[in-house]
């Protein structure tokens, strides 16, 4: 696991992940008008910072990836989903205030600023899926258990 | 003695299904027409005032985040406690630090 | 004649079930673990279809807002339950790795036959 996978292979990883990066971009924010949503669209980016870890080996990743960092992404992606869910606490626990009352996200629907807090879900829930199946795939590939 | 357990289970598994999927007596495949109205009315309120309340095109995302918000809460915090838990599980421990 | 989505999701759950009873690799009892969510959420998913008798259903999701007004969707409640069973899924396969992975340090086989001393 810790050497790379020759140049042919290493070639095409460096084409293909920002192409799937932002394909998982687009399936992310535009999750309220066609199929697709918050955790599509972050098992989509997740399948490439996969293919970072196989296509360049565990040295070359180890580089690049600092813990705390991405444990603090999760723990926000989660707190703003919550967040979210208790602006219009004075009516109802799950109240769609932002489109009741008018403002930025009320606009007609099929548009890209329409549904209330949807997109701001879509974007907190994709943000929380990344970066826990990242960590964990990142947790099982650098674990020791021989001393050589 | 395995092997009469495992062509036990075999029999189990079949029986249920040939008695679950009948069309006659079990669950109906596809409802239709009068009965798609008579058993599925939450379905049809759903897909015709979806568009007016929530304000999103897509039916199924503004099932997940508006009309069952509670469960998507519920799967967030099973998806932080197992990754949390795996991750603590592959550390190093105190009896073989180099 | 019973449909033939209801014969594929019985085949994967006698599949799961016949490999979680009679293998004795660690690994394959996973992998067994993930062919049986598979077949429930096929079963699950094949309950919303709704037969009519001049068109074909549709997907839930109106493309163009004023086109689709009246003709027949498909049910759009069991899709939402299936995917939060999905994640459900990848969460008990995280954790079960995690635990073989801790298993072979301790013991030095994927055998569940040699896994019987319980130590502290």
């Amino acid at each position: 696991m810790s050497e790379d996978m020759g140049l042919i292979v290493k070639t095409m990883a460096r084409a293909t992940i920002p192409l799937i990066g932002i394909f998982g971009a687009y399936v992310i924010a535009h999750g309220h008008i066609t199929p697709g949503g918050g955790f599509q669209g972050g098992a989509t980016i997740a399948g490439a910072g996969v293919l970072f870890l196989i296509a360049f080996g565990l040295r070359e990743a180890e580089e690049h990836y600092n813990h705390k960092l991405y444990s603090v992404l999760e723990g926000l992606g989660g707190l703003t989903f919550l967040g979210a869910s208790m602006l219009g606490l004075s009516v109802a626990f799950f109240y769609n205030v932002l489109w009741h009352k008018g403002g930025v996200f009320a606009g007609e629907p099929g548009t890209l600023l329409s549904a209330g807090y949807l997109p701001i879900m879509n974007l907190a829930v994709g943000l929380k899926v990344f970066t826990g199946l990242v960590s964990a795939m990142m947790a099982i590939s650098l674990y020791r258990r021989w001393k050589e | 003695m395995k092997r009469t357990f495992g062509a036990l289970a075999l029999l189990f598994i079949l029986g249920v299904l040939l008695i679950v999927a009948h069309p006659n007596y079990g669950l109906k495949f596809g409802l239709g027409g009068k009965e798609w109205q008579g058993y599925r009315y939450t379905d049809q309120y759903y897909i015709e005032h979806g568009i007016e309340e929530v304000g999103g095109t897509n039916i199924v995302t503004d099932i997940v985040f508006d009309y069952r918000g509670y469960d998507t809460i519920g799967e967030a915090t099973v998806l932080f406690t197992a990754i949390a838990g795996a991750v603590a599980l592959l550390r190093r421990w105190r009896e073989d630090y180099e | 004649m019973i449909p033939l989505q209801f014969i594929t999701a019985f085949l994967m759950l006698f599949m799961g079930f016949y490999a979680f009873l009679y293998k004795r690799n660690l690994l394959k009892l996973i992998l067994a673990l993930d062919v049986i969510d598979s077949g429930i959420h096929l079963l699950l998913i094949s309950f919303g279809y709704r037969l009519e008798d001049g068109t074909l259903p549709t997907a839930p999701i109106y493309t163009g807002y004023e086109t689709l007004k009246g003709t027949p969707m498909v049910g759009p409640i069991p899709q939402a339950l299936v995917l939060t069973s999905i994640v459900i899924g990848v969460c008990v396969l995280a954790l079960a790795t995690a635990l073989t992975i801790n298993a072979y340090r301790h013991y030095g086989s994927l055998d569940i036959n040699k896994l019987r001393r319980l130590r502290g």
